[in-house]
């Protein structure tokens, strides 16, 4: 194993916590740091969704470094209410305010306290997020984000709403309307933890809103709590939330990236299971478009060598998803090291399984296996020239931005699996032609 | 008092001293160069970012290893958003490098990571002429001595390695960070080789990263003078490069935050002189090639190569000074484009009515505010808040920064263009000017504006 990484796989966590903290509506990152922390994720949201994302940093110098950021948070908590009037604000560590050691939660505890004593009323909530960016990657950052959500907001109930809670991980607008649609069709009520489906969407109509439309408002995060069940499509980033929901309430849960035939028949099973929902004929047909779609393609899909990187639930779900198109998985990479991958993987693929290897350890391996066809996002395109080693490129992943509006289209469920296959027979179709 | 508080700055009342209307009764400067209010939505980066994003960066063939957790080599992979090109696009921007740091390296320190990185680094690209090291903000604070691992890998490869102390926290922008590459660079890299010849027309460019490819239509303009470009600090350019700058007879200083350190201890060490420069449009650009021209006594060859640019550009320049009459622009930069683009801006007709700067200093200031109008509002460091009312209130027919506001401008309505990264560039000299010209004219006149609704606030729900 390398010392050095040469064209990284994954990000590091605090994007992950913005991600997740940017679908609650009217809520602001705040990143305990140093600029530099909010301005770069800024500026990947920015490329990726084509959206702004307003974030607010304490912006800790080199006094802060030495004597803590104990003031520059204080200052910032402050400033962020009384200017945004948000309704909630994580507060999201960096390698800078772990490695200082700032007790972020007991700064926090008591600038609320100063706040409710001036004012009188009840501050909004501020959530803690702790990201150290020297473990894990960005989807861990989300994993843990989401758990510091329903931890400190959700509350006790008196009975179930019979609600279904999905946490999503750092999925796609595009992806939440797909499981909405679905969800919509079975006639389930649910909350979708947290939805980034409207605020990394948003319409131009003036005047701007202040925040943008959409998200998951802070009661309904507060009343998760009542679910009938949670399910977690990316079991990496979400997985630790639908832990602490079950462990807490009792609730059912389960984790299921609803990419391909065979993972979306579960995830419906699951939910109608859960929900006691009939699945209607609407889903059936949904799900013989699909196949009517793979039926189409599958001479050019059928044999040909594929290579996967994504994050790991993601690069699973397409796994699964290109062998039911009859190709051979011969590479599977995971941005994120994790042995639940591993595991998974080798259940899918007999090729080479990259278990949060760098992208030049994939590049190589691509090009040992002889791939036909890559999934990757904008980075792996960088790192790969799919052009002179003669590889088909399909995006998929974040950050794209070497294309426009990949995020506005869902992978997920049977009518985003249309648009998947169509990906993959068009990139096939544009590499190799008619009869490549 | 000419400095004023924005209403969304109610809270933060010390963004006065920043925010200035210009008055010609009473000269102030806005507040600069000092530490971001914390949690105001400032759109600054840090010292590292000014360090490899700005100045180091560009240079296309040398290893940049990022000392620190993984996400702040990810940002700066391939230039992040910046689009400084080389012609080492094979090497160049394609990779990024990176300890990934892990959490028992934070405990333990990453002296020995850092090392084995460097080795394993050159091993993998022998072509590279040279590792240049960045420390990052948890580097900082474990006390990896950088320094010490440079030397000694530098002793074991046989190559330069050079280490910059460039930590994400230092400073109050990214400003100390250009300042921080500028000193690794002269002290490290400058004079350490000899050029194979020297003429007595060798200049070197400093301060002109190459965006979307701005020195390759600056270089040709002082070619046919007869000038020779020894050494472009830092676009396009070869460590090589820079290690024979000190050969040049005289420094044109492009950008002139990012890099008069340099151009002063070069001055100082090697007598070398330097001019201020703004290659952007029509007026700045010949009088640059005039201020070089006298210098080497190439005046006739300079007014022969301004006359046939001129005639080649300046029909045009005018049909789109006719059609964009009367337009009014918000500038936006990191601190020279600011009032480079002032006059570029003049030039086509459009008139500045707002100029802001990320990490703009005294002088940065003094330059726009004699260049704007009286009533322009100059604010130093606005945060995303202030850029909204300001959009929102002066309501400019185009609005020039960076992607962090892109999409800000967009929401609400308001045409933009990217001048970080640029459109579709290069924007430099005259052919570039055309190119902005045209990209300024597609921002504005894009049918899409006038399609946009009001939402009639009795439906607002």
């Amino acid at each position: 194993m390398r010392s050095v990484t040469i064209n990284p796989s994954k990000i590091c966590q605090p994007i992950g916590a913005m991600h997740a903290t940017l679908g609650i509506h009217a809520a602001v990152p705040l990143i305990h740091g140093s600029q530099g922390c909010a301005a770069y994720p800024m500026r990947m949201f920015n490329r990726h969704f084509r959206e702004p994302a307003q974030i607010a940093v304490t912006a800790l110098g080199e006094g802060a470094s030495v004597f803590g950021g104990r003031d520059n948070l204080i200052a910032s908590i402050k400033n962020v209410i009384s200017r945004r009037n948000p309704e909630l604000i994580g507060v999201i560590t960096t390698c800078l305010s772990e490695t200082i050691g700032d007790d972020v939660e007991g700064i926090v505890r008591e600038t609320i306290d100063e706040i409710e004593e001036v004012e009188e009323k009840d501050v909004i909530p501020i959530v803690t997020i702790h990201t150290p960016s020297y473990v894990g990657s960005h989807i861990t950052g989300y994993d843990n984000a989401l758990k510091a959500f329903v931890t400190h907001l959700s509350k006790e109930f008196d009975e179930s709403d019979e609600k279904l809670n999905i946490i999503p991980g750092m999925i796609n607008p595009g992806d939440i309307r797909e499981i909405k649609g679905m969800l919509d069709l079975l006639g389930v009520s649910y909350t979708i933890l947290s939805d980034i489906s409207d605020t990394f969407d948003a319409p131009i109509i003036l005047p701007k809103p202040s925040f943008p439309n959409g998200g998951t408002s802070v009661a309904e995060v507060e009343n998760c709590a009542g679910a009938c069940g949670v399910i977690s499509l990316c079991e990496h980033a979400g997985g630790s939330a639908a832990k602490f929901l079950k462990g807490k309430y009792g609730m059912r849960s389960d984790a299921i990236c609803p990419i391909g035939v065979s993972k979306t028949d579960r995830f419906i099973e699951a939910i109608s299971d859960i929900t006691e929902k009939e699945i209607p004929y609407e889903l059936e047909k949904e799900r013989g478009k699909l196949i009517d779609a793979m039926v189409d393609v599958h001479q050019l899909t059928y044999g040909k060598k594929a290579a996967i990187f994504a994050d790991p639930d993601i690069a699973l779900g397409i796994a699964e998803f290109a062998s039911e198109l009859g190709m051979e998985v011969v590479v599977l990479a995971s941005s994120t090291s994790s042995n639940a991958f591993m595991n998974a993987a080798k259940e899918i693929s007999d090729g080479e399984i990259l278990n949060g290897n760098d992208l030049y350890d994939l590049h190589r391996t691509v090009r040992e296996k002889d791939a036909d066809i890559l999934f990757g996002h904008t980075m792996c395109k960088r790192s790969i020239p799919t052009g002179e080693d003669n590889i088909a490129f399909v995006r998929c992943g974040f950050p794209v931005y070497d294309r426009i509006g990949y995020y506005r289209y869902g992978i997920m469920g049977y009518h985003g699996g249309v648009y998947l296959s169509d990906l993959i027979a068009n990139a096939i179709l544009d590499r190799y032609g008619q009869h490549g | 008092m000419p400095l004023t508080l924005l209403n969304c700055d109610r809270s933060i009342p010390e963004r006065k001293k920043h925010t200035y209307i210009k008055d010609s009764t009473e000269e102030v400067l806005p507040l600069c160069d000092i530490q971001t209010t914390p949690g105001d939505f400032t759109e600054r980066g840090c010292t590292y970012a000014g360090c490899l994003g700005v100045v180091c960066g560009p240079i296309k063939d040398v290893i940049h290893l990022v000392h620190g957790p993984i996400g702040c080599s990810y940002w700066t992979w391939g230039g992040g958003t910046r689009q400084n090109l080389s012609d080492n696009p094979s090497f160049h921007r394609k990779y990024c490098f990176s300890t990934d740091m892990q959490e028992k390296n934070i405990i333990f320190g990453g002296e020995e990571k850092l090392y084995d990185s460097i080795i394993e680094a050159h091993e993998e690209f022998p072509e590279a002429k040279g590792v240049f090291v960045y420390a990052t903000c948890a580097i900082g604070l474990i006390g990896d001595d950088i320094e010490a691992v440079c030397k000694q890998a530098e002793e074991e490869i046989g190559i330069k390695v050079v280490g910059f102390n460039c930590e994400g926290f230092r400073g109050c922008s990214q400003s100390l960070g250009h300042h921080i590459a500028n000193d690794a660079l002269f002290e490290r890299v400058v004079g350490t080789k000899e050029p194979e010849y020297t003429t007595d027309y060798d200049m070197n460019i400093i301060g002109d990263y190459n965006i979307q490819g701005d020195l390759w239509l600056m270089e040709p303009l002082f070619e046919r003078m007869g000038i020779r470009i020894l050494s472009a600090f830092t676009g396009n350019s070869s460590i090589d490069d820079i290690a024979q700058a000190h050969r040049a007879k005289l420094n044109l200083m492009h950008c002139q935050r990012s890099t008069p350190y340099i151009c002063e201890q070069i001055k100082e060490k090697y007598g070398i002189p330097y001019i201020r420069a703004s290659l952007f449009g029509i007026e700045q650009t010949s009088n640059a090639l005039r201020d070089v021209a006298a210098f080497f006594g190439l005046e006739e060859k300079a007014e022969e190569i301004i006359a046939d640019e001129v005639s080649k550009v300046a029909p045009k320049i005018e049909e789109y000074r006719e059609k964009f009459r009367g337009k009014r622009i918000f500038i936006y930069q990191g601190a020279p484009r600011a009032w480079h683009w002032v006059e570029m801006f003049r030039e086509i007709g459009i008139e500045t009515i707002a100029a802001a700067t990320t990490f703009g200093h005294e002088e940065d200031y003094a330059k726009i505010c004699e260049r704007v109008k009286d009533g322009t509002i100059v604010i130093d460091n606005p945060n995303s808040i202030e850029l909204e009312e300001i959009l929102t209130e002066l309501k400019p027919d185009i609005f020039i920064s960076g992607l962090k506001e892109k999409y800000l401008a967009y929401k609400l309505g308001i045409p933009f263009i990217n001048g970080h990264s640029y459109e579709k560039g290069p924007y430099a000299v005259y052919s570039g000017f055309l190119n902005f010209a045209r990209d300024v004219e597609k921002s504005i006149f894009a049918p899409v504006w006038g399609m946009i609704r009001r939402r009639d606030a009795k439906r607002n729900d």
